[in-house]
């Protein structure tokens, strides 16, 4: 009987605590225009978030003086392309520059909340090994991508996102012809 | 071209990307990279047990010494606060790439339900860590800290744990583990104040043993209060009413009189392999003295 109230009293205390934290959940920062120059340096301009999946457009053009001009590429949230991919705690935020060739321009750790994020992900050398990089390399941790020891949760969490969130763009807006 | 054309009468256009993750994953694709881990980590778990129900000293001292170097250095397979800090967000590793990580979170979860801490006193790394200094260190090393204080002293754990949930909860800043578990070190990377302040904590345990596991860890705190439910718990004697000699043995300030202190008990059997010794435990002494009175003196008259 002892025991079966010590159980009501530990899962009403643990049902308390998980609500006070989810009550300060984790958004995907809504203003990540200032990255946008780091992944494509020669942009002329950018679209607003948008489209199926959501992502910005990048221009070489300026779309103001020449409305017509096509994209030279493309910015997105890996945490709107692929929202169930997680890693160690939770999803990484990636933002992933990509042209119409199917090359990864750059990418962006927004935020991340793994523990072991310090010496996996946050090292600038991690997000350097995608720059490009092509959507059909095979993105395998410990072949193109360096897989780093006690994090491998981590490091196959991050390269899952951006492998499938890459693609899952090419897929939708590139030709297999156009993609090297 | 005529593959173009089965496929559009099959009603599904041939794949022209070619990417091998479209294919669907079968469980050879899912398990060929992991089985080696989990195969491993499998051994490792069974070894534990093994030398839990043998109640083998040297068995145990084996899985000391995997959980440290396999387990810790390895792996870095640890519960840290940052898995309770999961638990509250439900933010969990994706199930079919981690089945070695969910094998030994589940092992941890049931074990503790089944038999108490027993991930404390033989599957964590730096508990199996301490825990061999305590063997390899001479005894006369050790300062005994007093009762009353031990016993308030044991009770920081839940202080720490409290108040690293809170803070955790209001500012959702996980980093905080760094500064109140050492088992980053198994990682290798660390700040400056971090190896110094391991430093310290390693230092002050060469004089008191296991002292970070008995007073300080948040996740014991954790396993320890869920030991409340523990279905399999240890044995005593009536004559452990009496008796202090388990009460002395024990490491871990975890006997009271004839009171096993769940949150205490890491299940090192100590006292176990005591009840079992029949030339030392009282229990057994008096059972043969008894015995040895019915058989003798009915038996004199004939004699």
């Amino acid at each position: 009987m002892k025991r079966f109230g010590v159980l009501i009293l530990m899962l009403s205390t643990a049902g308390l605590v998980t609500l006070a934290a989810q009550s300060r959940r984790i958004f995907t920062n809504p203003r990540p225009e200032p990255h946008f120059k780091a992944l494509f340096p020669n942009a002329a301009g950018f679209s607003a978030l948008g489209g199926t999946p959501l992502h910005y457009k990048v221009y070489g053009e300026d779309p103001k003086a020449n409305p017509g001009a096509p994209p030279i590429g493309f910015i997105f949230w890996t945490t709107d392309l692929v929202p169930n991919e997680r890693a160690y705690h939770g999803p990484i935020h990636f933002l992933v520059g990509m042209d119409m060739r199917g090359i990864i321009q750059g990418v962006v750790v927004d935020y991340n909340s793994e523990p072991y994020g310090y010496f996996s992900v946050d090292p600038p050398q991690f997000v350097a090994q995608f720059k490009n990089k092509s959507i059909r390399d095979p993105f395998r941790v410990g072949g193109d991508i360096q897989a780093v020891s006690r994090a491998s949760i981590t490091i196959n969490g991050a390269a899952r996102a951006l492998r499938d969130a890459s693609r899952t763009m090419a897929k939708t807006f590139l030709s297999p012809d156009q993609v090297q | 071209m005529i593959g173009l054309v089965l496929s559009v009468v099959e009603g599904q256009p041939a794949d022209p990307w070619g990417f091998e993750e479209v294919a669907v994953e079968t469980w050879a694709d899912i398990l060929g990279p992991q089985y080696l881990d989990l195969a491993l980590l499998a051994a490792f778990l069974v070894l534990a047990w093994v030398s839990f129900t043998r109640k083998s000293v040297p068995l145990k001292l084996v899985t000391f010494a995997l959980a440290i170097g396999y387990m810790g250095f390895a792996k870095s397979y640890l519960i840290s606060i940052t898995n309770i800090f999961s638990v509250l967000d439900w933010n969990w590793p994706v199930p079919q790439y981690n089945l070695a990580w969910y094998l030994f979170f589940g092992f941890t979860v049931v074990s503790t339900i089944l038999w108490g801490r027993l991930y404390c006193g033989r599957i964590c790394a730096y508990g199996a860590l301490t825990q061999t200094l305590d063997v390899v260190l001479p005894a006369r090393w050790r300062v005994e800290v007093p009762r009353p204080i031990e016993k308030r002293a044991s009770l920081i754990k839940f202080g720490v744990l409290a108040v690293v949930l809170g803070y955790y909860v209001l500012t959702h800043n996980l980093l905080i583990y760094q500064y109140v578990e050492p088992f980053w070190m198994f990682g290798l990377f660390g700040t400056t104040a971090m190896w110094v302040g391991l430093g310290a904590l390693l230092t002050a345990t060469l004089f008191v043993r296991n002292l970070y596991c008995r007073f300080l860890c948040p996740v014991g705190a954790t396993l320890g209060l869920m030991s409340y439910l523990t279905v399999f718990r240890i044995k005593r004697w009536s004559e452990c009413n009496t008796c202090k000699m388990c009460q002395k043995t024990c490491q871990w300030g975890a006997i009271e009189g004839p009171k096993i202190l769940v949150t205490e008990c890491v299940r090192c059997d100590d006292c176990e392999r005591l009840y079992a010794d029949t030339q030392k435990c009282p229990h057994w002494r008096i059972i043969e003295y008894q015995s040895r009175k019915i058989q003798v003196l009915p038996l004199q008259p004939i004699r």
